[in-house]
C-alpha cells in the first residue's frame, strides 16, 4: 500500500513526469494529460487488487457498539 | 432564458428534499443498523464533499488559468487512500477507540489530553476555514448572478440587491439548515447519519452534473481531438514545460495535508466511519470518484477558452457554456450540481467546526466557570446551545471574509489559502500517529509558528485589493523593514506566493516539531498517550484509565454521566457496568477502569480534554502528579515482570511434571512386568508342583497300590521334578543373563562346528518327529566370537522349536550357513504354521509361545529369550526373518573374525 503510494508520487512528480511531458498527441489528447490520467488508473485499479487481498483484521469492539 | 427568481426558488426545493433526505435517513439510520446508509458506497460518496465548488467552477477556472494544476488538488488525496492501509486505517481505529471527534481532538488528546492544544487547533481550523467557506459563498453568488445574467428579466426579483446582500442570504440559509439538521442530538460518537446521507445524494448530484456537462461539451465541439486541436489552433496548451515546478510539488502536498486535516474530511472519513471494513473500498472508489469528476474539467476549460468571449469569468464555464448554447435545461442542472457542491461542503464543515468550538472553547468555559454541583440542568441541551452558537459564527466568518475580498476574481486561489492553513496540523498529526517521543511543547509551538507564518505570508496578503495598508505592507514591509515582506520574507523572492507561503510555515512547523521534541521531556499523561496512539495495533484494546483510583462514589460519577449524557444514556452505561460485575447500579465500584471508560464516553459528547477536566473535578486525587503516575507505571511494570517470572516458572513446572509422569508411566509398566512374570512363573511351577503332589499323596496313603503302578509314579513324579528343575534353572539362567552376571569370555568359536554338534544331539528328536533335515548350503568352518557350549545351546533349541511347532505333513527343516560381508549367518527355515504376524515381536519375550504351538506344547516359552539373550552377548542377533519356506525362519547373524 505505502509502495503503491510512494510508487504514484514518484510517477507524478518531477523529475520522471518531465519524460511524459513532450508535444505529442495520443488519440487527439496531450501525452502528459493522457499520462496522468493513466497512472491514476493504475493506482486506483492496483489499489482495488490490493485492498482486496490485504488481510481482514478483527476490529476490537468497545461496549456499547 | 432563466431568471434569477426560477433559479433560486429551484435551489430552495432542491434544499427542502436535501431537508426530506436527511431527515428519513436519519430515521432510518438509527431503526436499521444495516441499512444501506452504513455501506461503504454511501461512506465512499460522503468521503466525495472535498469536491466543493471549487472543483466544480474553480478547478474549470483553474485550468483554464494554469493547465494542469488543478490536477494535483486530486492527485494528492488519491496519494493519501492509496496508502490508507498505511495512514487513513491507523487514524480510523485510534479515533474509535479514543472517540475522537475532531483533528483538535486528536492532537489534544495525544498530547496529553492538552486543552490549550485543542483551543489552539480549533482556533486555527475556525480562521484557517473562513476564505474556504467563502468561497462557497462566493462560488453560489457568481452562478446566481451567471445564470440570471445581466438582462433585465433575468435579475428578477434579485434587481437592487447586490453579491453581498445574495451572500449573506445564502449563509443564513445555510445556517440554519445545519443547525436544523446537524445539532439535533448530541451523538456518542458524533455520526450524523443524516446529514451523511444527504450529502452522499448531493455528491452523486454533483457528479452527473459535472458530467453531463462534459459529455455535452465534448459533443458540441466535436470530440476530445477537435476540442485540444482548436485549443492548440488558438494557443491555449496544457503542456507548458512550467506546470511542473515548485508550484505543483506543493498544491500536490497541500491537497495531501487537506485530505487528512481538513475538518470536515476528518469528519466524513474518521468520525462517521460505521466499520473500519468501509475504508477498503472507498481506497479505490474515492479516488475513481475524483477522477470521474475531473475527466471533463480540461475539455470544459479548453473548450470555454475557444469559444466564450475574451474577458468570460472561466469559473461560471461549466454553466455559461450550456446557457451560451441555449440549453437552459442542462445549465439549471449544472447549477444544481455547483450548488450541491457548495451546500454539502459548508454544512459538513461548519458541523466540524461547531463541534470543535463547542467541545474545545465553549464547553471547557462553562465548566470551568460552573460549581461541580450545578444546578443539574442537562449539559446535553448546553452542548446543542454552544454548537449553534459555533455554526453561526463560522458561517459569519466565511461571510465576512468574502465580504472583504470580494473583489479577487479566481476561486482556486482562495481554496489554497485554507488549504495552507490546515496543512499546519498535518506535521503533528503524523508525528502523533507515528513518533513516540513528539511532545505536547513542540507540538503547540510548531503549529502555532506554522499558523503565525500563514497569517503573514498567506492571509494577510490576500485583502491586498482592499486596504492600501495591506497593499503598502506587501511592497515595502512593515516599517520598512525588507525582509519581512510577507510575499518575500527574509529575501526570498521569485516563488509565487503559494509556495512562498507554504515553504515557510511548513518548514517553521516541521522543524519545531522535531527539535522542540527532541529537546523537551512529556509529562507522564503524554507517555501513555503516546504508547497508546503509537501502538495502537501492537497492543491491541487496551483501554488506559488515567485516574487513580480516588475517593469519587458512583454517586458522583452518576451525576455527571447524566449531565453530559442524559438521564437514559447515564442509566444504560451504569447499569451495563453493574451487570458486568454482577452488582448492584448504586454500588458500582468507581474502578479505574470504569472511569476511563466514562470518560471516553464523555469524551465522544465533548471531546477528550473537556472530558478529562469534567471527571478530575469529581473524582479526588485526579489531578495526578508526575510522581503519582510514575509510582502507577512502576507499578505496572512490576507487575508485567512479576506474571513474566510467574509465567517461566510455570514453563519450568510443566516440563518437571512431563519428566515425572513420563519416569512414573516407564516404573509402571516395569512394574506389571514384574508382576506378570512372577505371575507367569508361578503358574510354570504350578503344574508340576500338583503333579508331584497329588502322586506322593498316593504314595504315602496306598497300601494296595500294584509295584508297578509305584514304580509308574514314581518315575512321573521324579519326571517332573526334572521339568521343575530345568525350569528353575532356564529362570536361573535367563536372569543371570540378563543382569550381566553370567558372564563368559568370548573367545574364538568354529561356528559350523557347533550347528554340526547341534545336529547330532539333535538327531533322536528329528528321527522321532520324522523332520527332514535340507542343508540349504553350508559356509566353510567360520571362526567367530563366542562360547561353544552357549552357541551350541542356541542352536538346539531353535532347531527343537522347529521340530515341536511344526505340525505339517511331512515337516522339513531347512539349514543354510553362509559368510556374507564379514558376518556369518544361519537360517533355520521350517514348513510348519508360521508365526502370526502380531506375536513376532513377542515370541522373544519371556513365557512367550506361539498361539499355534501354546496348546499341545509344554515348554516354558523361555527358549527363545535366553536364546536371544547369548546371541546379544556374543555381539550377534536372533531375528525372525522371512524364510523360504512357508514357516518360520529364524536368522543368527554372528560377526566372523578376522
Amino acid at each position: 500500500m505505502l509502495w503503491l503510494s510512494t510508487l504514484g508520487a514518484l510517477l507524478m512528480l518531477p523529475p520522471l513526469v518531465f519524460v511524459f511531458n513532450q508535444r505529442i498527441t495520443h488519440f487527439g489528447i496531450p501525452q502528459i494529460v493522457f499520462y496522468l490520467f493513466a497512472v491514476w488508473v493504475l493506482l486506483i485499479v492496483g489499489t482495488a487488487l490490493l485492498a482486496h487481498a490485504m488481510p481482514r483484521d478483527e476490529l476490537p469492539r468497545d461496549g456499547d457498539s | 432564458m432563466l431568471s434569477a427568481d426560477f433559479v433560486i426558488a429551484t435551489a430552495i426545493g432542491y434544499v427542502g428534499l436535501l431537508f426530506v433526505l436527511a431527515y428519513f435517513g436519519d430515521r432510518r439510520a438509527r431503526s436499521n443498523k444495516r441499512s444501506f446508509l452504513h455501506s461503504p458506497a454511501v461512506y465512499t460518496l460522503s468521503i466525495s464533499v472535498y469536491c466543493t465548488s471549487w472543483t466544480f467552477y474553480g478547478a474549470v477556472g483553474n485550468a483554464a488559468r494554469s493547465g494542469l494544476e488543478f490536477l494535483t488538488i486530486y492527485l494528492g488525496p488519491t496519494l493519501v487512500f492509496v496508502g490508507w492501509w498505511f495512514l487513513l486505517r491507523r487514524l480510523v481505529r485510534i479515533s474509535h477507540l479514543q472517540r475522537i471527534t475532531s483533528v483538535a481532538d486528536l492532537l489534544s488528546s495525544r498530547f496529553g489530553k492538552s486543552n490549550r492544544l485543542a483551543v489552539l487547533v480549533t482556533c486555527i481550523a475556525v480562521v484557517g476555514i473562513a476564505p474556504y467557506i467563502a468561497l462557497q459563498l462566493k462560488a453560489v453568488t457568481s452562478s446566481i448572478q451567471a445564470v440570471a445574467g445581466a438582462s433585465e428579466f433575468g435579475q428578477g426579483s434579485l434587481k437592487g440587491i447586490d453579491d453581498v446582500g445574495l451572500a449573506f442570504g445564502i449563509a443564513a440559509g445555510m445556517a440554519l439548515f445545519t443547525i436544523l439538521f446537524g445539532t439535533r442530538h448530541v451523538d456518542a460518537k458524533e455520526q450524523h447519519h443524516g446529514v451523511v446521507a444527504a450529502i452522499a445524494f448531493e455528491a452523486v448530484v454533483k457528479l452527473t452534473a459535472l458530467v453531463a456537462v462534459g459529455i455535452f461539451v465534448v459533443y458540441v465541439g466535436g470530440g476530445f481531438e477537435a476540442i485540444f486541436a482548436e485549443g492548440a489552433r488558438l494557443g491555449v496548451s496544457v503542456d507548458a514545460e512550467s506546470t511542473f515546478d515548485a508550484r505543483w510539488l506543493t498544491t500536490l502536498g497541500l491537497s495531501v495535508a487537506a485530505i487528512v486535516c481538513l475538518p470536515r474530511q476528518f469528519q466524513v472519513t474518521v468520525v462517521e466511519n460505521s466499520d473500519e471494513a468501509h475504508l477498503r473500498v472507498a481506497s479505490w472508489a474515492f479516488p475513481a470518484y475524483m477522477l470521474l469528476m475531473s475527466l471533463f474539467i480540461l475539455p470544459i476549460a479548453v473548450f470555454g477558452l475557444t469559444k466564450m468571449p475574451a474577458g468570460s469569468n472561466p469559473d461560471m464555464f461549466a454553466l455559461t457554456l450550456p446557457l451560451a448554447f441555449g440549453q437552459d435545461g442542462l445549465a439549471l442542472f449544472a447549477f444544481i450540481g455547483g450548488f450541491s457542491s457548495a451546500t454539502s461542503m459548508i454544512i459538513l464543515e461548519s458541523i466540524a467546526l461547531s463541534i470543535m468550538v463547542s467541545n474545545h472553547i465553549l464547553m471547557p468555559l462553562i465548566l470551568r466557570f460552573s460549581a461541580p454541583g450545578g444546578d443539574g440542568r442537562g449539559v446535553t441541551s448546553l452542548v446543542l446551545f454552544a454548537r449553534r452558537i459555533s455554526i453561526v459564527l463560522i458561517l459569519s466568518m466565511g461571510f465576512f471574509y468574502f465580504f472583504f475580498t470580494r473583489d479577487s476574481d479566481a476561486l482556486a486561489p482562495i481554496g489554497l489559502i485554507s488549504f495552507t492553513a490546515i496543512a499546519q496540523f498535518f506535521p503533528a498529526v503524523i508525528a502523533a500517529l507515528f513518533w513516540r517521543d513528539a511532545s505536547l511543547k513542540a507540538a503547540t509551538a510548531a503549529i502555532a509558528a506554522g499558523f503565525v507564518f500563514w497569517m503573514w505570508c498567506s492571509f494577510l496578503p490576500s485583502f491586498e485589493s482592499v486596504s492600501p495598508q495591506v497593499a503598502l505592507l506587501l511592497s515595502q514591509g512593515p516599517w520598512g523593514i525588507s525582509w519581512l515582506r510577507p510575499e518575500a520574507m527574509f529575501g526570498l523572492e521569485g516563488l509565487d506566493p503559494l509556495t512562498h507561503a507554504a515553504f515557510w510555515s511548513i518548514s517553521a512547523n516541521v522543524l519545531i516539531l522535531t527539535t522542540g521534541s527532541l529537546l523537551t521531556s512529556q509529562s507522564a499523561l503524554e507517555r501513555i498517550q503516546a504508547s497508546v496512539f503509537v501502538d495502537v495495533f501492537r497492543r491491541g484494546n487496551v483501554p488506559s484509565g488515567n485516574f487513580v483510583p480516588g475517593s469519587a462514589t458512583a454517586n458522583d460519577l452518576y451525576f455527571v454521566a447524566e449531565r453530559v449524557l442524559g438521564e437514559t444514556r447515564a442509566a444504560a452505561l451504569f447499569e451495563t457496568e453493574a451487570r458486568e460485575n454482577g452488582v448492584d447500579p448504586d454500588m458500582i465500584e468507581p474502578s479505574p477502569g470504569f472511569i476511563g471508560r466514562l470518560e471516553r464516553e464523555l469524551a465522544g459528547s465533548i471531546g477528550a480534554a473537556s472530558a478529562h477536566v469534567m471527571l478530575s473535578k469529581v473524582v479526588s486525587g485526579s489531578d495526578v502528579s508526575l510522581e503519582e503516575m510514575m509510582q502507577m507505571a512502576d507499578e505496572t511494570q512490576q507487575v508485567i515482570s512479576y506474571s513474566q517470572e510467574l509465567e517461566k516458572t510455570s514453563a519450568e513446572l510443566r516440563s518437571t511434571a512431563q519428566q515425572l509422569e513420563d519416569a512414573n508411566s516407564q516404573l509402571r509398566e516395569l512394574d506389571s512386568q514384574k508382576d506378570e512374570f512372577l505371575s507367569q512363573v508361578s503358574h510354570e511351577v504350578r503344574t508340576p508342583m500338583t503333579s508331584i503332589r497329588s502322586f506322593s499323596e498316593i504314595l504315602l496313603e496306598g497300601d494296595g497300590i500294584a509295584p508297578e503302578k509305584r514304580q509308574h509314579f514314581v518315575s512321573t513324579i521324579h519326571q517332573e521334578s526334572l521339568r521343575l528343575t530345568k525350569l528353575l534353572d532356564e529362570i536361573l539362567d535367563l536372569s543371570a543373563l540378563e543382569r550381566g552376571e553370567r558372564s563368559w569370555e568370548n573367545q574364538p568359536v568354529d561356528a559350523e562346528a557347533a550347528l554340526d554338534r547341534a545336529l547330532t544331539v539333535c538327531e533322536a528328536l528329528l528321527r522321532q518327529h520324522g523332520v527332514a533335515v535340507e542343508q540349504g548350503g553350508r559356509a566353510q568352518a567360520t571362526m567367530v566370537e563366542g562360547d561353544a557350549d552357549r552357541l551350541c545351546q542356541v542352536f538346539i533349541n531353535l532347531i527343537s522349536n522347529a521340530v515341536k511347532y511344526n505340525d505339517a505333513g511331512s515337516p522339513v527343516l531347512r539349514i543354510t550357513s553362509s559368510v556374507r560381508a564379514g558376518a556369518y549367518t544361519v537360517d533355520f527355515a521350517d514348513n510348519g504354521p508360521g508365526i502370526a504376524r502380531g506375536e513376532r515381536k513377542l515370541i522373544f519375550e519371556k513365557f512367550a509361545r506361539g498361539q499355534r504351538g501354546a496348546v499341545q506344547q509344554s515348554g516354558a516359552g523361555l527358549g527363545l529369550a535366553i536364546s536371544r539373550q547369548i546371541v546379544t552377548r556374543m555381539n550377534g542377533a536372533l531375528d525372525l526373518v522371512q524364510g523360504q519356506l512357508p514357516g518360520a525362519c529364524f536368522r543368527v547373524r554372528l560377526s566372523v573374525m578376522r
